[in-house]
C-alpha cells in the first residue's frame, strides 16, 4: 500500500517539506545498483525495491515521530545512512519509507576521555582527521572513510588496525535507539538520565547486545540515531596528506609510524610471526592481504590490473608470503624503537627480510578506501570476515579458495589465493576475511548459490563465520549455530517489533530469496516454515 | 513427582540438599541484605543437569538463584521469594588451556584460587580485580564486570565465547563456541559475539536472573619477566587525576591504581593494630604503578617507560615522587605485587572484612576528573551520618587508558550491631542518590541500589522487562533482583 497523502502530510509537518520525497525521481536515486556491495546478484534483483517514499530527519525527536506515525499505520521502514552495504540496506518491500540519516551528523569530540559522539550521518573521514589531530585513532572499516560510523560499527568494523581491539562492540559507548516500535532506548550512561555518553555499560544486563551479533542486524531492531565511540591513543605527531587524487596518502612520521613489509619463507612462517608479534604486545597491526590488492595498488586502471594480475600463476601466488606489520610510537620514539628491535628478532627467528616499504600509507589509516575492489570486474563482495582464532583464520581461506574452484568462472579467477588473514586483539583473535569479485556482463546465478554453499562449508567444516543472522537463510545456519540461534533472535524480533515494521523482511530475508529465486532451488536442502513471506511481513 | 524427588534424581541424592542447617548457610552474606533461605539446594555437576533442573523449575514456575562462590558482598545470590540455590561449586573444572591462542576455558565453579594457580604452572595469568577472595568463582567477576586493575589492553574485556542455559532450560553456546560439535573445531571460542545478536551482553551483570552460564572462555596473558612497582605519596587527587591523565593514553604500566590511607592499610596489615598505625602513618594517598618487562627484551621495555615517565614529571609534575619504595615502608614493593597478582587467600579474612568483621562497597563510573568532587561529597554525607571520614576506605580504579575510573568507597562496620548496620545503610542510600544526581553512573545495582538507579532509568528497565519476558516468561531466574 502506498503512503497516503495524509501519512505523507504528516511526515511532511515534521521534517519540513523540504526534506521529504516522493518523487520517482528522488526514489530512483535510492536505487540498490551500481558501484555497490553485492551488486547485480539475484539478492539485489530479486529483494530490493525503489522506496515509496524518502524522508531525511535531523534529530531524534524527528525519528522518533517517523517511526511511530509508520508503527501506527502499517508503513514500513528502512533506516538508511551511506548505503554502502548494498542491497541489505535498500528497501525489501514495495512502497517502503526509507528514512535517510545522512542529516544527522552532529560530531562531538572528547580528547580528554577519548571518545566522539556522533549521529549516523557522520562518515568517518572527519572523524579519523580530527582524532589524529587531537591524539587519538578511530578503525575505520573496509567500507571507506565514507562509510557511516554508526552504521558500520553496529554492522561490521575493524581493519588491520583492530591489531589492539578486534571486537568492534567494545568501542560502542553510551548510545541512543529508537527502537521499532518508535520508544526510545537509551544506554551506557545515558539510560540513568543524563547527557553524558561517555560509558558504554548500562544498570545491570546490558542491551548493546540489541545492537548487533558478532555482524549486523541491517536496520531490522530500530535506529541508532545517536552514539559515542570510543577513541584509541594514537602518538602525537602529524600525518601529513600528500598526492593528488585519487593517488592520495598519508605521509608518516617515520620515527613515530611505519610500515615494514617483511616477505617470509612459508605460511607457517607467516603465521608464527603474527602469533608472535601478538605474544610480544607491539606493533599497531600486522596483517597478510590478498596477493591481487598488490596488483590493485599498482595498477591504474583495469587493463593495468589485468596486465600485472595475468602474470601471477597458482604457484606464485601459494609462494608469496608477506607479514605486513604497522609500528606506532604510542609512548616515545624509543617505545618504537623498541618494538621494532622486538620485530626483527621476530623476522630473523621465522626467516622473514625486510623490503623496501613506503614511509606513507594510502589505505588504512585514513582512508580504508575500498573502491579499488571494484576495478577488476566491476562486482565484489567480502563472502565471509570473521574474527576468531589464529588457530582458525589461516585454515578458513584455504577451504573457502577450493570451493571457489567450483565456481569459478563466473567468479574471477585468483589462482587459488586464500584471502586475508592476521592476528587481532594481540594474537588472542585471528582474522580472515575472503573475496570474491564477478563480471556483471556474465551470468551471476552461480554467485548467489556460492554463497550460499559457503555457508554449508562453514557448518561442515566447524568454522565461525560472519554470515549469520540476516547475511544468510536463517533457517539454514539458526539450528547448526547455538544451536538454534535463529529461535532465539527471532523471539527478540517479535518482541520489539511485532508487525515487523523496521526494515522488514529482515532477518528473514535471505530465506525469502532463496525460495523466490528458481536458480536457487537445488541448493535448498533444509527445513523452514512454509509461512514465511507472511511471517517476514505482517502488514 | 514431588520436587525433592525429581530435583534428587537429575542430580543424585548426595548433590540435593533440604536440611535446615544447609539452607540456613545460603540465607545470609557479607552484605546487609535481609535474610532469605532457599527451599532446596542442588549441586549439578554438569550442563545437562543444570538444564534438567531449570526446565522442571520453569515448568513448576519454582524460582531458581545459581549461586557460584562462596563468598558474597552484594545480597545477590540471597534468595528473594525462596526456591532453588543451584550451586555450582561442582562445575570446577579447568577445561583447556591454549596458549596459542592466550585462552582459558573452565567452568563457573572454578575459584580465583584454583585458576591462578593452574595459569601460573604454564607461565600465564589473567588480569584481575583487586584482590579478589580465593574461593570466589573467577567466572562471575568477570560477568559481574569487575574492573581489572591492568587496564593497558585496548581490548578491555577478556571475556570470550560461552555456554548458558536459558531460563527456559535449554543449552546455548554463544560466539564462535556456538559452532556445530565445539570443542572439537576450528573455531576455538575466540570471539563472545554472536550468533544472530549479542547474547552474552545479556548475561553481563545480570545476577543470574537471565540463566546460568556453565563455562567461558578468557583471555590469559603472559606473566612478566620483570616488574617494577612505583609508589607515589599523593596529597592532591587532582593532582594524581592529572598525571594520570598525561601518562596513561601513552599506554604506561600494567597495574595502576590508587588507594587512600584506610584502604592501603587494611591490605597490607597483619592485624587490627598493624592497620591503625599504618592507617596513621600512610599518605592520604597513595598512587600504585607497576611497569613490567614481557617476554622479549624485558629490560629495554621497562627502560622506555622509566625514561618516559621520568621526562614527564621533570618536565610537567616534579612534585610527583615516583619511585620504587614509598617513604617509610621499605619493602612494600615485593608484597604489593603479590597482593595484585594472587587472589586473597582463603585462610585469611578478606581485608574488607578484616577491619570490623563486614562492609559495604559502592562503587561507580565517572570521569577522572570528576573523583575528588564526588569524594567530597560523599564525605560530607559520611559525616552527617557520623561516619568519621577518616575510616571510610577509598580505591579509584583507572579505566581505559583514564578515560574514566572508579572510585570505590569502602564502608566498614560490625555485622552484629543492628544500630551500625543501619546507620550504614541509611548512608548508603543518600549517597547513591546524591552520586546519581551528580551524573555517577551506577552499572552493578544490587539490593538498595537497583531502584534507586531504575526509577531513573526507566526506558531501559522497561526494555530489559520486555527481554527478560522473552526469555524468562516465568521469571524463574533469581527473582527480586535488579528489576526484575
Amino acid at each position: 500500500m502506498a503512503i497516503s497523502k495524509e501519512n505523507y502530510n504528516v511526515l511532511s509537518d515534521i521534517v519540513g517539506p523540504e526534506y521529504i520525497s516522493d518523487d520517482p525521481v528522488i526514489c530512483e536515486g535510492y536505487r540498490s545498483g551500481p558501484g555497490g556491495y553485492e551488486n547485480g546478484l539475484g539478492y539485489e534483483r530479486v529483494m530490493t525495491k525503489i522506496p515509496g517514499c524518502v524522508i531525511m530527519p535531523s534529530c531524534t525527536e524527528e525519528v522518533q515521530k517517523i517511526v511511530k506515525l509508520c508503527y501506527r499505520h502499517n508503513i514500513p521502514y528502512v533506516p538508511y545512512s551511506t548505503g554502502f552495504y548494498g542491497p541489505r540496506s535498500h528497501p525489501h518491500v514495495e512502497d517502503a519509507l526509507l528514512i535517510d540519516l545522512k542529516r544527522m551528523n552532529d560530531f562531538i569530540l572528547d580528547e580528554k576521555h577519548f571518545y566522539v559522539e556522533v549521529g549516523p550521518g557522520m562518515v568517518y573521514s572527519p572523524i579519523q582527521e580530527e582524532c589524529m589531530s587531537h591524539g587519538a585513532y578511530v578503525v575505520i572499516g573496509g567500507g571507506g572513510a565514507q562509510a557511516s560510523a554508526i552504521a558500520n560499527l553496529i554492522g561490521d568494523g575493524w581493519s588491520p588496525l583492530s591489531h589492539r581491539i578486534g571486537l568492534p562492540h567494545r568501542r560502542i559507548l553510551g548510545t541512543e535507539v529508537v527502537m521499532p516500535d518508535g520508544e526510545i532506548l537509551r544506554m551506557g550512561s545515558l539510560a540513568q538520565g543524563g547527557d553524558d555518553a561517555f560509558w558504554g555499560e548500562s544498570p545491570g544486563p546490558d542491551l548493546r547486545g540489541l545492537l548487533r551479533g558478532y555482524t549486523g542486524l541491517r536496520g531490522c531492531l530500530g535506529i541508532v540515531t545517536r552514539m559515542a565511540i570510543k577513541t584509541l591513543p594514537f602518538q602525537p605527531e602529524r600525518l601529513e596528506p600528500t598526492g593528488i587524487t585519487p593517488n592520495t596518502a598519508l605521509a608518516l612520521p617515520e620515527k613515530r609510524v611505519k610500515w615494514i613489509n617483511f616477505v617470509v619463507p612459508s605460511k607457517e612462517a607467516q603465521v608464527k610471526a603474527m602469533k608472535e608479534i601478538g605474544h610480544a604486545e607491539i606493533g599497531g597491526a600486522v596483517t597478510k592481504v590478498p596477493l591481487f590488492w598488490r596488483a590493485i595498488a599498482k595498477s591504474t586502471c583495469k587493463e593495468d590490473f589485468w596486465d600485472i594480475w595475468g602474470k601471477e600463476n597458482e604457484e606464485t601466488v601459494a609462494n608469496f608470503h608477506i607479514v605486513r606489520v604497522l609500528l606506532i610510537g604510542f609512548t616515545s620514539e624509543e617505545q618504537m624503537e623498541y618494538d621494532e628491535r622486538v620485530l626483527m628478532d621476530i623476522m630473523e627467528e621465522v626467516g622473514g627480510v625486510a623490503r623496501r616499504t613506503k614511509p606513507s600509507d594510502e589505505s588504512w589509516i585514513k582512508n580504508a578506501d575500498s573502491a579499488g575492489m571494484w576495478l577488476m570486474c566491476g562486482g565484489y563482495v567480502s563472502v565471509d570476515y570473521v574474527i576468531e582464532t589464529m588457530s582458525q583464520a589461516p585454515e578458513h581461506g584455504p577451504v573457502y579458495a577450493d570451493l571457489k574452484k567450483k565456481y569459478t568462472p563466473p567468479l574471477m579467477p585468483d589462482y587459488g589465493d586464500p584471502g586475508w588473514f592476521q592476528s587481532f586483539e594481540m594474537g588472542h583473535q585471528g582474522y580472515s576475511e575472503f573475496l570474491v569479485y564477478w563480471d556483471l556482463d556474465d551470468d551471476t546465478n552461480a554467485v548467489d548459490q556460492f554463497y550460499v554453499d559457503t555457508s554449508k562449508m562453514n557448518i561442515e567444516n566447524r568454522f565461525y563465520t560472519s554470515l549469520l543472522g540476516p547475511h544468510q537463510p536463517l533457517y539454514l545456519t539458526g539450528p547448526k549455530y547455538g544451536p538454534n540461534y535463529h529461535e532465539y533472535l527471532l523471539k527478540v524480533k517479535d518482541e520489539f517489533d511485532p508487525k515487523w515494521m523496521s526494515h522488514p523482511p529482515v532477518p528473514l530475508s535471505h530465506d525469502i530469496f532463496v525460495d523466490r529465486a528458481p536458480w536457487m532451488e537445488n541448493m535448498k536442502d533444509w527445513e523452514s516454515p512454509e509461512d514465511l513471506e507472511k511471517r517476514g511481513y505482517k502488514s | 513427582m514431588d520436587v525433592k524427588e525429581k530435583l534428587s534424581q537429575v542430580v543424585g541424592t548426595d548433590a540435593f540438599f533440604d536440611d535446615p542447617a544447609t539452607l540456613q548457610a545460603y540465607a545470609t552474606d557479607y552484605s546487609y541484605t535481609p535474610a532469605g533461605a532457599p527451599n532446596y539446594i542442588v549441586k549439578p555437576g554438569d550442563s545437562e543437569q543444570i538444564s534438567q533442573v531449570i526446565k522442571f523449575c520453569n515448568e513448576n514456575c519454582i524460582p531458581v538463584v545459581p549461586c557460584s562462590s562462596k563468598v558474597h558482598f552484594y545480597g545477590a545470590t540471597i534468595p528473594k521469594e525462596g526456591g532453588v540455590i543451584m550451586d555450582l561449586e561442582k562445575m570446577n573444572n579447568i577445561l583447556e588451556i591454549d596458549p596459542d591462542n592466550r585462552r582459558v576455558r573452565f567452568e563457573t565453579g572454578v575459584t580465583w584460587e584454583k585458576l591462578t594457580q593452574e595459569l601460573k604452572k604454564e607461565g600465564y595469568r589473567v588480569i584481575m580485580p583487586l584482590t579478589p577472595p580465593a574461593q570466589r568463582s573467577a567466572l562471575t567477576d568477570f560477568m559481574e564486570r569487575e574492573e581489572p586493575t591492568n587496564q593497558v589492553y585496548d581490548y578491555g574485556e577478556p571475556l570470550a565465547a560461552m555456554e548458558v542455559v536459558w531460563p527456559t532450560g535449554e543449552i546455548f553456546r554463544m560466539g564462535s563456541a556456538s559452532v556445530n560439535g565445539y570443542p572439537k573445531s576450528h573455531s576455538k571460542g575466540g570471539n563472545p559475539s554472536g550468533p544472530g545478536l549479542d547474547f552474552y551482553r545479556f548475561f553481563q551483570c545480570a545476577q543470574g536472573t537471565m540463566g546460568v552460564v556453565t563455562w567461558t572462555n578468557l583471555k590469559i596473558e603472559s606473566i612478566p619477566q620483570i616488574d617494577k612497582v612505583l609508589f607515589a605519596p599523593i596529597t592532591d587527587l587532582d593532582y594524581a587525576t592529572d598525571f594520570l591523565y598525561r601518562i596513561l593514553p601513552r599506554r604506561i604500566g600494567q597495574e595502576v591504581l590508587l588507594l587512600n590511607n584506610v584502604d592501603l592499610a587494611a591490605i597490607i596489615a597483619k592485624d587490627s593494630g598493624n592497620f591503625e598505625k599504618l592507617k596513621a602513618s600512610l599518605p592520604p594517598w597513595t598512587l600504585i604503578l607497576v611497569v613490567s618487562g614481557l617476554k622479549r627484551r624485558p629490560e629495554e621495555k621497562i627502560a622506555y617507560e622509566e625514561n618516559f615517565l621520568a621526562q614527564v614529571i621533570k618536565n610537567e609534575f616534579s612534585d610527583m615522587k615516583l619511585t620504587e619504595s614509598l617513604p617509610g615502608f621499605p619493602g612494600l614493593g615485593g608484597k604489593i605485587l603479590q597482593i595484585l597478582r594472587e587472589p586473597w587467600p582463603a585462610d585469611k579474612p578478606h581485608w574488607r572484612n578484616q577491619v570490623k568483621g563486614a562492609c559495604q562497597m559502592l562503587s561507580f563510573h565517572t570521569r577522572p576528573l570528576h573523583a575528588k568532587r564526588l569524594v567530597a561529597m560523599v564525605e560530607d554525607i559520611a559525616s552527617r551520618h557520623d561516619y568519621p571520614i577518616r575510616d571510610i576506605g577509598l580505591y579509584i580504579q583507572p579505566i581505559e587508558h583514564n578515560r574514566a575510573c572508579k572510585p570505590e568507597f569502602t564502608f566498614f562496620y560490625d555485622p552484629d550491631n543492628a544500630e551500625e548496620k543501619a546507620a550504614i545503610r541509611a548512608l548508603y542510600k543518600e549517597a547513591a542518590v546524591a552520586l546519581i544526581n551528580e551524573g555517577a553512573v551506577f552499572t552493578r545495582p544490587y539490593g538498595d541500589l537497583a531502584p534507586i538507579v531504575y526509577e531513573r532509568a526507566t526506558s531501559y528497565a522497561s526494555h530489559l522487562k520486555r527481554l527478560k519476558k522473552t526469555f524468562d516468561p516465568n521469571n524463574i531466574m533469581n527473582p527480586g533482583n535488579l528489576c526484575f
